[in-house]
């Protein structure tokens, strides 16, 4: 479904990808590699919104944040993975991060199971690779143990016995300076000045530097053993290191296996945990309608939560074309947003939240109304920019394409406007294309052969008793008002409400009076 | 080194001044009493020469039992470090923290972001039993500012040819890095906040306009002034940081490129100057 950024960010869609973003690593690329749904992925789509809807149900709700967090947790092993399959050679730390990523695992299989999910869908664990790296994994940690190789026993025994002697000889030799020169060598070097002491120095001290005045000495000490025991130490840990990658290249297709599983259920985890905080239903996905009942505009109610005002639930039946009219602050846009928020939903696999909904797969969704990022960088005025848009869309309406218009012409002359609109829908209708058209010119749906539905309004007399205040309250005071709800507008004429809600915003009084005169006598 | 200090940062007043020897020092101490350490470096540290100078530098080994932070890609593959934990990212890689199980020699780089630093440290603390020793730079100690680490500023022939200058040196660098932390009791009524760096032409600002005052830098490494100068501000005004050091001792190094001083008379001198006690972990001096 292709939503340009003005349309993304007007129906919601922006906020929707970021809501069910997945918490790892791995569930990003599988979002990233997997597609929108489209008109021919119907029973895909379906599919994925059901199983969602079904472990929505099933899971604890503080389970599933407790496994995102288990997700999130999950350490970024692909790239050694891709080494130990080439054969390259794998280091310690590479061993200690694969150890991470089994621990992730088993955590996250244990918060499946803690959430109450089936078992027949539990995330998987890498029982062989825990098994190979057990040798060196002592809790959180990685050593490369002796287990790993037969002679890495035997040839670090060997270093540390040829070590202890070599410290032996270097404390002979700094007893050795201590007596002739009175220094205590702390480290391995010290300096001795000429004129405290300008003799030869100990056996076994080399001079690093000499000046005039100084000399840096440092305690050599030959170790030969030491220097053999070094490198068969070194010898036998690459020797372990690469049967261990050996043996890890074995569980490489498991884990990417493993890995790609949990990209899926990243994905599918962050639609339940969207789900659960919104509710959703199943939709049909019949491409006829697009319907819904109860539905919630998810990026407005949160933000209405977050200021303490109430959300009302909105339902709509739009078969083709349909103009939405209504009184200012009603939710008109916000009715056309949650058309297209819905429509995102399905083709993101997401339950729409809605108690029950009837909806397109589309190709595209259009949003036309004021201007939008690439319209200023074009140096669009408003009114081009609707008309671009306008152009635009007639060239890509098709029965898979949700037009929403938001007051289209508002910017030009009334009359000159109202036609256009009008011209402008008759042509959506030839096309097929589904469109919700908000307006307030008067008569639109009728010269359009539109159907016509409104916003209920304000309920009689709700904003007589009302006093300007704060612009805080005023908005307080037009919610409690207004009924959002979507009617058919065959039940009553709506007004705009334009006058009243003027004077609670707070215009002077005495301009609103004037007006209403005005408005009263042209009646 | 004491259990309110539970990490010692060692500084240079110059290249070459001895830190790393004190570093090392501060090791082999705690190797000699048996007590476990963990380090790590505020920059890289350990190679065989300088990076700028080409002069020897101390390799830093490292004894059983240390635990370490470094970056993935100085991980030395033999003898192998038990892998404790991992995090954080460095130029070098992501940070690793490690046992050293074998006696080994390697390069020790730190992370490169003052609160990448920080956490670091922390990690450290959380990871070993004993002290944290951090082989640290002097541009760069403000990653450590207000967390209650000891600073040991290691200073000698590197940085002056005569003792009278190597103690000046070290008693100006000693006075920045103690600057005061803010005191509401004791402030002047009227407070500037300087942001930033506090330059000579700020210091010449406020040596005419500010008399009364208290004024108020991020951290010590914030005053960019030094010498008469900065001696001048002080005197005249009360020159606090929001986020103080704790310097606890010094360290001398009587040797530079083509001199060599005295190690008792700079010992002494360098302890006067800065009223710390001082050492020469060397020549085994203390003042």
């Amino acid at each position: 479904m292709i939503a340009d950024a003005l349309t993304a960010e007007r129906i919601g869609l922006t906020w929707l990808r970021a809501a069910v973003a997945p918490a790892g690593a791995f569930g990003r690329r599988h979002d990233d590699a997997t597609p929108v749904y489209g008109p021919g992925d119907v029973a895909r789509a379906h599919a994925e919104i059901a199983d969602v809807v079904a472990l929505a149900e099933r899971l604890e709700r503080d389970g599933v944040a407790r496994l995102r967090a288990a997700l999130r947790a999950v350490p970024e092993a692909t790239p050694v993975v891709a080494r130990a399959r080439a054969g390259d050679a794998l280091n310690d730390v590479d061993f200690y991060e694969l150890g991470r990523l089994v621990d992730a695992l088993a955590a996250l299989a244990g918060a499946w199971d803690a959430a109450g999910g089936e078992s027949h869908r539990r995330p998987p664990v890498l029982d062989a690779l825990r098994a190979v790296l057990a040798p060196g994994r002592d809790g959180a940690g990685f050593y490369l143990a002796d287990a790993f190789a037969p002679g890495l026993r035997a040839a670090r025994a060997a270093l540390a016995d040829a070590e202890a002697a070599a410290d032996v000889r270097r404390e002979a030799i700094a007893v050795r300076v201590r007596d002739a020169i009175g220094i205590d060598p702390v480290g391995d070097e010290f300096v001795v000045l000429r004129d405290v002491y300008d003799g030869p120095l100990p056996e076994g001290v080399r001079v690093v530097r000499e000046t005039p005045t100084y000399r840096t000495a440092a305690i050599g000490v030959l170790a030969p053993e030491r220097d053999a025991a070094l490198a068969r130490v070194s010898e036998e840990e690459e020797t372990a290191r690469r049967a261990l990658a050996e043996r890890v290249a074995r569980e490489t297709d498991v884990v990417g296996a493993a890995t790609r599983a949990l990209g899926a259920l990243d994905r599918m985890l962050a639609r339940v945990a969207f789900t659960q905080r919104w509710g959703g239903c199943i939709p049909s996905l019949r491409g006829d309608r697009i319907a819904f009942c109860d539905a919630t505009f998810a990026p407005l109610a949160d933000v209405l939560a977050a200021r303490g005002r109430r959300y009302t639930a909105l339902s709509l039946d739009l078969r083709g074309v349909a103009v939405l009219t209504g009184p200012n602050m009603g939710g008109k846009s916000a009715a056309l947003a949650t058309t297209g928020f819905l429509c995102a939903c399905a083709a993101l696999g997401v339950p729409p939240p809605a108690r029950t909904a009837s909806l397109a797969l589309l190709d595209a969704v259009i949003w036309i109304g004021g201007d939008g990022p690439e319209d200023r960088a074009r140096l669009l005025s408003s009114y081009a920019a609707e008309v671009v848009r306008a152009r635009d869309t007639l060239d890509a309406a098709s029965p898979s394409v949700l037009v929403l218009v938001d007051e289209f012409a508002r910017t030009t002359g009334p009359r000159e406007g109202r036609a256009l609109l009008v011209a402008f829908i008759e042509a959506l209708r030839e096309r097929s294309a589904f469109a919700l058209v908000a307006t307030h010119f008067d008569g639109v749906a009728e010269s359009a052969c539109a159907h016509h539905v409104r916003i209920a309004g304000v309920r009689d007399g709700a904003l007589d008793a009302l006093d300007a205040g704060d612009l805080e309250t005023a908005l307080d005071a037009i919610n409690a008002a207004m009924d959002y709800r979507i009617v058919d507008a065959r039940d009553g004429g709506a007004t705009s409400d334009a006058l009243a809600l003027a004077r609670l915003l707070g215009l002077d009084g005495r301009v609103v009076l004037r007006a209403q005169a005005l408005h009263d006598g042209e009646k | 080194m004491t259990a309110a200090a539970r990490s010692v940062v060692v500084v240079g007043t110059a290249k070459n001044a001895g830190k790393t020897t004190t570093f090392n020092a501060l090791r082999a101490v705690a190797a000699r009493r048996g007590v476990a350490i963990a380090v790590t470096s505020i920059g890289r540290d350990g190679e065989p020469a300088d990076a700028l100078d080409a002069e020897p530098k101390p390799r830093v080994r490292l004894a059983p039992g240390t635990i370490v932070a470094l970056p993935a890609g100085l991980v030395p593959r033999s003898p192998a470090l038990a892998i404790l934990d991992a995090g954080g990212a460095s130029a070098l890689g992501t940070t690793v923290f490690a046992r050293v199980v074998l006696p080994t020699t390697c390069e020790i780089a730190g992370p490169p972001t003052a609160r990448a630093m920080r956490a670091t440290i922390e990690r450290l603390r959380g990871l070993s039993t004993g002290p944290v020793f951090v082989d640290g730079a002097i541009d760069r100690v403000a990653a450590l500012a207000g967390g209650g680490d000891a600073v040991i500023v290691a200073t000698g022939a590197a940085s002056g040819a005569t003792i009278a200058r190597v103690a000046a040196v070290a008693a100006d660098t000693v006075a920045r890095l103690m600057l005061p932390g803010r005191d509401p009791q004791r402030e002047h009524a009227r407070v500037i906040v300087v942001a930033g760096a506090l330059d000579a032409r700020d210091a010449e600002e406020l040596l005419a306009d500010a008399r009364d005052a208290t004024v108020v830098v991020e951290d010590p490494t914030r005053i960019a002034i030094r010498g008469a100068l900065f001696a001048k501000l002080r005197a005249a005004v009360d020159l606090r940081c929001e986020r103080p050091l704790r310097v606890v001792a010094c360290t001398t190094s009587p040797v530079g490129r083509e001199t060599a001083l005295s190690p008792r008379a700079l010992v002494e001198a360098v302890a006067r100057a800065t009223g710390l006690p001082t050492f020469d972990v060397v020549a085994d001096l203390a003042a």
